[in-house]
């Protein structure tokens, strides 16, 4: 018996064996070369070039000799921790982390709601998408009109006997901020929820069903853990999405920005563009780019979004 | 072939071909009347079928006179254009002329991207003569490193409501700061208020300020000194704030208006001065129930505080306002550029231009068709009155400075009131931002 056995052991080894030959070393990686190429020009070569910039003096002055620019290390660094980069760090990542926290419930709210059928499901997921779909410089104008001192808002808040004040300068603009970015991205979470809640398999909710479970307990025991990943994953794209947001702060504000509100691509943008201090603003970025890095960095090490491993298991 | 060298290959022939892409920017080259003149030009949004029209004709006449043809190219903002004008001085290839914003022309000369114009080149445009001398004081630092060839002036002025100011028994508009909040008191009552100012406008608190500053002796500016923190500033921003806090003669939205909203507010008829405007506001105000029932006026030029102007202080009317011309260094197509440069400061080319938009002629003698007209009179006194800001790669800054001031005090005049620390502390604020854009001019 044993003796019988074995050939054909070896027969499946070695045919794995050249399988794995085949799939590891003789994968067509050339294909992806279009693809490389592109990253290289699109990605890597502005970012080693803003990386370069950021070591050096590149102002007005300099700008038309950019190559002899003088190096000068870390100094824009330096500079940038000077000039309220911090503040302008600890206003982006407060207003976002925010934003995404008060859109979280909106978004899931409202997938619960328009998952079951009903008439006019259709029209009311629409309409739900309004927001995500209006270019943010429309809703940002809009707003702003909205927001004025002697504007629709202000106008109800005094039919309700309170007194509305200023929205788009001091204190207040940072909740104007809040507001307008909830109202604008609140549909991302919805969408990511819905598309999620979809993913649900059916026996689980006729299981349910066969178990009398009440729909508190089949929603936070059975329904919501299956959301949990994804809306994990909307939120930490959110809220980067809510970092890197120019529009929105500078056309409600304009620039130069209220202190309350100058995040980090306001700062940026105005070094840049209106100081014309490219080396100094190039230096920010880097730092806002390391910032973001941080939670994705963290959140991709925590889900390990392995593909290969996944398809290897099933 | 084994793969890693083919992807080496692929990769290195797709970046060839993409940088050879990128380099191909350069039009017209070597061929006579083949040739092709860009122009870099702000678009006009107010009217932009006339605008067409007019960069048709404008084509049409420069062919018939070179046999070249003109390629003109817009910008939307200043941004766009600034954006235009790194990568093009970057590259070094890019638009033959730029249209260029007056206080915008120091930091353009400070890139050393222009051409520097010297007896000849301004002999091929038809003389430094042929300009109206206030329109020149931004051209360049000093008489013999000039790049900006004056094209339109859109000097500010005051517009005021006659029937309110006679009603309030004043004949004529106010000459000084003090006389001009005086009369605004005069006027203001119920719904009505003595001056729209736009406070939230992201440019104009700091024309008020720098106006007031130079006519009471002080040009912001002194070598590589910012002069910020001083009581000439001081008393500007008390005046320009009091105005809404001390004085109440101007409506509290008003901390919310940029330009257009106050113009929009004047043109309702109930409000007696409009400062700081410009002709281009016509076509709004005949639109609203003013229509008829406004002029313009001289911004007054006389410092807060004082009757007469002190000997040091200067007669600026305006901030010199309006676009300069400038000729690209790298452009290999000069003496075409410097001809189109003519033709659009010709007097006949820059009437028409000022019917079609209402954008003042640079050209002396067009200038002074216009100064019989009842409506523009004041309006080419004050170009001729225009004062340059200081030509500075660093203006740009300190003009951010200045307005940051204003900005951050908005809260406080929302609240009604702002003390005379606040203002000095945001003073200092700028005057360090001032000084470190300064010394860092090159």
């Amino acid at each position: 018996m044993t003796i019988l056995a074995r050939p054909p052991e070896k027969i499946t080894a070695k045919k794995e064996q050249r399988r794995r030959g085949v799939t590891e070393r003789q994968r067509p990686l050339w294909l992806l070369t279009p693809g490389g190429v592109l990253m290289v020009l699109v990605i890597l070569i502005p970012l080693a070039v803003a990386l370069w910039i950021s070591l050096i003096d590149l102002d007005q002055y300099t700008l038309r000799r950019w190559v002899e620019a003088p190096f000068i290390g870390l100094d824009n660094f330096v500079e940038a921790f000077g000039s309220g980069l911090l503040n302008s760090i600890w206003i982006s990542v407060s207003f976002s982390v925010l934003s995404t926290i008060a859109t979280v419930p909106i978004g899931i709210a409202a997938a619960l709601v328009t998952q079951n059928k009903f008439r006019g499901r259709g029209l009311v997921r629409a309409v739900f998408l309004i927001p995500y779909v209006l270019p943010s410089f429309v809703v940002a104008t809009v707003w702003r009109t909205m927001l004025q001192p002697d504007g629709v808002v202000n106008a109800w808040l005094s039919k309700v006997g309170i007194e509305g004040g200023l929205w788009l300068t001091g204190p207040r603009s940072y909740w104007a901020l809040i507001l307008v970015e909830i109202w604008a991205a609140w549909p991302f979470i919805y969408l990511m929820a819905l598309a999620a809640l979809q993913s649900v398999d059916h026996e689980v909710h006729e299981a349910s069903a066969v178990d009398g479970a009440p729909w508190w307990p089949k929603l936070y025991r059975v329904i919501l853990p299956y959301l949990r990943g994804p809306v994990l994953l909307a939120c930490l794209l959110a809220t980067l999405n809510h970092i890197n947001n120019f529009t929105l702060p500078f056309v409600l504000f304009g620039a130069p920005a209220p202190e309350d509100v100058n995040v980090m691509p306001m700062i940026v943008y105005v070094t840049s563009f209106q100081s014309l201090r490219f080396g100094l603003s190039a230096a920010m970025a880097v730092l806002s780019l390391v910032l973001i890095a941080i939670p994705l960095f963290v959140y991709l090490r925590a889900v390990r979004l392995d593909v290969h491993e996944e398809g290897g298991r099933r | 072939m084994n793969p890693k060298k083919l992807t080496a290959l692929a990769g290195v022939a797709a970046l060839a071909l993409a940088l050879a892409a990128c380099g191909g920017g350069d039009e017209g080259g070597e061929g006579g009347a083949g040739k092709t003149l860009n122009v870099l030009i702000a678009a006009n949004t107010q009217y932009p079928d006339e605008f067409a029209a007019w960069q048709k004709d404008v084509s049409a006449k420069f062919k018939a006179r070179t046999g070249a043809e003109v390629k003109f190219e817009t910008f939307a903002s200043a941004n766009d254009e600034l954006t235009k004008i790194q990568t093009s001085v970057v590259s070094g290839s890019g638009p033959d002329v730029y249209a260029v914003g007056t206080t915008f022309t120091p930091t353009a000369y400070s890139t050393g991207a222009f051409v520097k114009l010297g007896d000849e080149e301004w002999n091929k445009i038809g003389g430094k003569d042929k300009f109206n001398p206030a329109t020149l004081g931004i051209s360049g630092p000093d008489e013999q490193n000039q790049v900006g060839i004056p094209w339109v002036s859109r000097p500010f002025v005051m517009a005021y409501n006659t029937d309110m100011l006679k009603a309030a028994g004043i004949d004529k508009p106010a000459t000084t700061w003090d006389e001009l909040g005086q009369q605004a008191k005069q006027m203001t009552k119920g719904d009505e208020f003595g001056l729209a100012i736009a406070y939230k406008d992201n440019f104009d608190p700091w024309k008020f300020v720098w106006g007031m500053s130079v006519q009471a002796g002080n040009p912001l500016v002194d070598g590589k000194t910012a002069k910020l923190q001083d009581p000439t500033v001081q008393k500007a921003y008390d005046t320009y704030f009091g105005w809404l806090t001390r004085d109440k003669v101007v409506d509290p939205a008003a901390v919310g208006w940029t330009n257009p909203q106050a113009v929009a507010a004047f043109a309702k008829g109930k409000t007696g001065y409009f400062m700081l405007t410009t002709p281009t506001a016509i076509n709004s105000l005949e639109q609203g129930a003013v229509k008829g029932k406004w002029k313009f006026a001289l911004l007054p030029t006389v410092p807060p505080g004082a009757t007469t102007r002190p000997a040091d202080g200067v007669e600026a009317a305006s901030i010199l306002s309006g676009d300069n011309l400038l000729v690209a260094d790298y452009s290999k197509n000069k003496d075409l550029a410097f001809e189109y440069v003519k033709l659009v400061t010709d007097q006949e080319t820059q009437l028409d231009y000022y019917k079609k938009f209402g954008n003042l002629p640079a050209n002396a003698a067009a200038l002074q068709t216009l100064a019989s007209d009842p409506q523009l009179g004041p309006v080419t006194e004050a170009a001729q009155k225009s004062v340059a800001t200081p030509f500075t790669g660093a203006w740009g800054d300190i003009q951010l400075a200045l307005t940051n001031v204003a900005v951050q005090s908005l809260p406080d005049l929302g609240k009604g009131s702002i003390s005379t620390q606040q203002i000095d502390s945001r003073i200092a604020d700028a005057q360090k931002a001032a000084q470190t854009a300064l010394d860092r001019a090159k």
